[in-house]
């Protein structure tokens, strides 16, 4: 009897002791979400979805896209980091949400995360509509200058990826632009065709079509190299006026996440991004995929943080936690 | 383009495998659409990974059949639930709903199905005929045009609300107030947030229509006694006479057009658009007619415009390369992974293309009319549902319709908010409907007045460009004729 209770007290102590190692070496036993802090059907959310296909199949476990969506993606950025930091839960962030950090008191920071990868840079371009005639970079520059203010730039709302792309475009041309917000890449495209605006900053998708059939003129790409969708346009930094920026997407959990949760997602990922299947995938629908894992991911957006805060400071944009 | 669209046409039709792949997208469609706070776009997210491993054509087939099926689907939870299946069916449950309580649920769905068809094939046509010149057209409209449609449309509304114009307009405006919540879209500060930080994301349309229709009605419906609640489960018949449908063909006609022309808006959407025919309609028959209880003309009018919008959507993305709503840019991204840019170079590039797209739209309207006739008996044979059972699933939905829409607990709270607040106007004598309108339309006219101001910096623009002087000049005599006749009446002496 005693023996009997003993054994089942020891068993019971030996369990205990397994689950607590379990939680670790078992993650994921259930199935992992990936927050997407916008509606559904955006480039990012396609790009998510397509990510999390490849991911299920390496992390064992299926990998949820959800969309949360609000408030220029901070109401589910926030949802994340506030969420258990057991990895069950992860959140796409972009370009917008580093501008979000100092112009909205309610967007989390970037230190409420730990990266887990990052996925590559979309650079952002500088178009000009057919009525312009405005057909190089320094063209755009020469007429820039001869009137500031009087070339209107379509992009998205302040603070948005298009918005700061066109920012920090106006800083390294020297020329002054009319910033003017359009909700979504749509109604952009549709802006600089009618000649409502003469430049327009988005993707390079979203009007490579378009530039190709001779509606507008894409000057340059904001890339590090040509972009393999448009090998003709050259870059900034080749025209000399060195600048690399566009939508950057990367992965995060909330930064408590333990670090072998964070390194079995991390995998899952990598493992997901360098799929060769998914690459061609990705590459036809014109999204750049650059895998780094969580350290260097770590880095790319530190740096990225402490670049963009001039710029938007310039911009007028930092209106809480100024550094 | 005829003759490549005549032999994919007969490709499809020879094709089990591609109707029965028709025939399913859009059953799944309907089914998704009428769930409540599952919309379009979702749907289309949703089965949008499914359609990688199938060639351009076939996902095509698949997509388009689901985006279509989704649209009329919305309609169904409307009318029978008076919750919105998706957005662009909020107008149709104004005058649906009314009409299923009375017992004609049948008639209402008939009216709504036979509307959504003229609607859909109205924009099949468009997109076939017309799509180059209109999307040339398109470009005559800037945000000044878009800001003057708005004020004509809300003016319409103002003037055509059952009851009192002034509590009308008093709604309306708090609609436009609602409508002001959130980040504002130029400089990206949070305004009316009441230190809430949710409401930065403003207030969404869908939790806003369930609660202020949907829910407040089971709160009023709580009001009488159960027994009493036995008027919504006969079906009288499913069949309007063929007069009563021809004395609306002159609706659906109008309210097509309109849903093609804000359908090729981008970024305008289905709510829009049925918000706009549905007040033309009220405008021409508010003398002659009420609205809002019952009358088969809003269905039409609701119906008609949010399914010839689909065919709008499509004609920028065909000719332009450009989404023309949420939905669209969901097949962009399917036509992107395949490698298909579209632009405007598809036409040339890709004739064999566009034709799938005509194909698929084609197929879909007419399979969505021959599923749903069985159907709707089936469907309408949801309300002889005991009362009891029906209302905890209307609630069941409320709240699940809510929380879908983005995956977000607040906007259950929100729909608990508008539930309570729809009651206790209604009890006052408020008319609820223009809310919504305000909601829908003010973001939108906010939004291209002030970019009209940043573009022109002036509001002589609207003055000095005809479509803009146009639409102002008709708008004020929509305004003025009334108090002109009755200024009139009364100078004339007796």
């Amino acid at each position: 009897m005693k023996l009997k209770r003993f054994a089942a007290l020891a068993l019971s102590v030996a369990m205990l002791g397994l689950a607590g190692v379990g939680t670790a070496a078992a993650f994921p036993d259930k199935p992992v979400t990936l927050v997407v802090p916008w509606p559904a059907g955006g480039g990012s959310d396609t790009l998510m979805r397509m990510i999390a296909e490849g991911a299920t199949g390496s992390l064992g476990q299926p990998v949820v896209v959800v969309n949360k969506p609000g408030a220029g993606g901070s109401l589910g950025l926030r949802e994340v980091a506030e969420s258990p930091p057991d990895g069950y839960t992860m959140s796409m962030v972009a370009t917008g949400f580093i501008a979000e950090q100092y112009g909205n008191p309610n967007s989390p920071t970037l230190d409420q995360y730990k990266v887990v990868a990052f996925i590559g840079v979309d650079p952002a371009i500088i178009a000009a509509g057919k009525d312009t005639g405005i057909k190089t970079l320094e063209q755009l520059v020469a007429e820039g200058k001869a009137e500031p203010g009087k070339l209107r730039n379509a992009n998205d709302q302040a603070g948005g990826t298009a918005f700061v792309a066109a920012s920090l475009m106006e800083i390294a041309l020297g020329i002054d632009l009319t910033l003017v917000p359009y909700q979504g890449s749509a109604p952009v495209v549709q802006a600089i065709m009618s000649g409502e605006t003469q430049t327009a900053t988005p993707s390079v998708t979203d009007l490579i079509a378009q530039h190709k059939a001779g509606e507008v003129t894409i000057l340059a790409v904001a890339g590090a190299e040509r972009h393999f969708l448009a090998p003709d346009i050259p870059t900034f930094t080749e025209a000399g006026f060195p600048l690399v920026t566009g939508t950057v997407r990367a992965i995060v959990v909330p930064a408590e996440t333990p670090d072998e949760v964070v390194a079995k997602l991390e995998a899952a990922i990598m493992a997901a991004l360098g799929d060769e299947d998914f690459k061609k995938r990705a590459t036809a629908a014109g999204f750049s995929i650059a895998p780094l894992g969580s350290a260097d991911a770590t880095a790319f957006l530190q740096k990225m943080d402490e670049d963009m805060y001039p710029v938007l400071l310039e911009a007028g944009l930092v209106k809480v936690r100024q550094k | 383009m005829l003759t490549e669209f005549s032999t994919l046409a007969l490709e499809v039709l020879t094709s089990p495998w591609l109707l029965g792949l028709g025939v399913c997208a859009t059953l799944l469609g309907i089914i998704l659409g009428a769930l409540p706070g599952i919309s379009s776009t979702m749907t289309l997210a949703v089965l949008l990974p499914f359609s990688f491993s199938m060639s351009p054509h076939v996902a095509m087939i698949f997509l388009i059949g689901a985006f279509y099926g989704s649209v009329y689907g919305g309609s169904i939870s409307a009318i029978l639930l008076n919750i919105p299946g998706t957005p662009g069916s909020m107008v149709t449950q104004l005058d649906g709903y009314p009409m299923a309580r009375r017992g004609d649920a049948g008639q209402a769905l008939t009216y709504a199905l036979m509307a959504s068809t003229i609607g859909g094939l109205f924009g099949i046509v468009g997109l076939m005929l017309f799509a180059p010149i209109l999307a040339e057209a398109a470009f005559a409209f800037q945000s000044p045009e878009y800001a003057v449609i708005m004020v004509f449309g809300l003016s319409m509304l103002a003037y055509a609300s059952p009851g009192s114009t002034y509590l009308g307009i008093m709604s309306g405006i708090l609609g436009l107030a609602l409508g002001m919540v959130g980040l504002d879209v130029v400089t990206n500060l949070s305004r009316f947030d009441f230190g809430i930080h949710r409401l930065q994301g403003g207030i969404n349309i869908i939790p806003f229509a369930v609660g202020i229709f949907g829910l407040a009605e089971v709160l009023r419906l709580l009001e009488k006694p159960l027994d009493s609640d036995r008027s919504a489960s006969r079906i009288v018949s499913l069949w309007p006479s063929i007069g009563q449908i021809a004395a609306r063909f002159g609706t659906a006609i109008r309210s097509s057009a309109i849903g093609l022309l804000v359908g090729i808006i981008p970024a305008a959407g289905s709510a829009v658009a049925v918000s706009i025919s549905y007040a033309q309609e009220k405008k021409l028959f508010g003398k002659r007619e009420t609205f809002g209880d019952g009358n088969p003309r809003g269905i039409v009018a609701a119906e008609a415009g949010n399914n010839a919008c689909v065919g709008g959507a499509l004609i920028p993305l065909i000719t332009l390369g450009i989404p023309g709503d949420t939905m669209t840019a969901v097949l962009i991204g399917a036509l992107l992974v395949h490698g298909l840019r579209p632009g405007p170079d598809l036409f040339v590039e890709h004739p064999d293309f566009i034709a799938s797209i005509y194909v698929a739209l084609a197929l879909t309207v007419l399979v969505t009319f021959l599923l749903a006739l069985p159907l709707m008996r089936v469907f309408a044979r949801l309300l002889s549902v005991p009362p009891r059972i029906l209302h905890v699933g209307v609630l069941i939905l409320c709240v699940t319709g809510s929380y879908a829409v983005q995956n977000a607990l607040f906007d259950v709270l929100l729909m608990i908010f508008f539930g309570g607040a729809g009651y206790l106007l209604a009890k006052v004598g408020v008319p609820t409907a223009p809310i919504m309108f305000g909601l829908v339309l003010g973001p939108v006219l906010e939004e291209n007045l002030r970019r009209t101001m940043i573009v022109y910096g002036d509001w002589s623009v609207f003055l000095t460009r005809p479509i803009c002087a146009a639409m102002l000049a008709v708008t004020v005599l929509i305004i003025a004729f009334p108090l002109i006749t009755a200024l009139r009446q009364r100078l004339t002496p007796t």
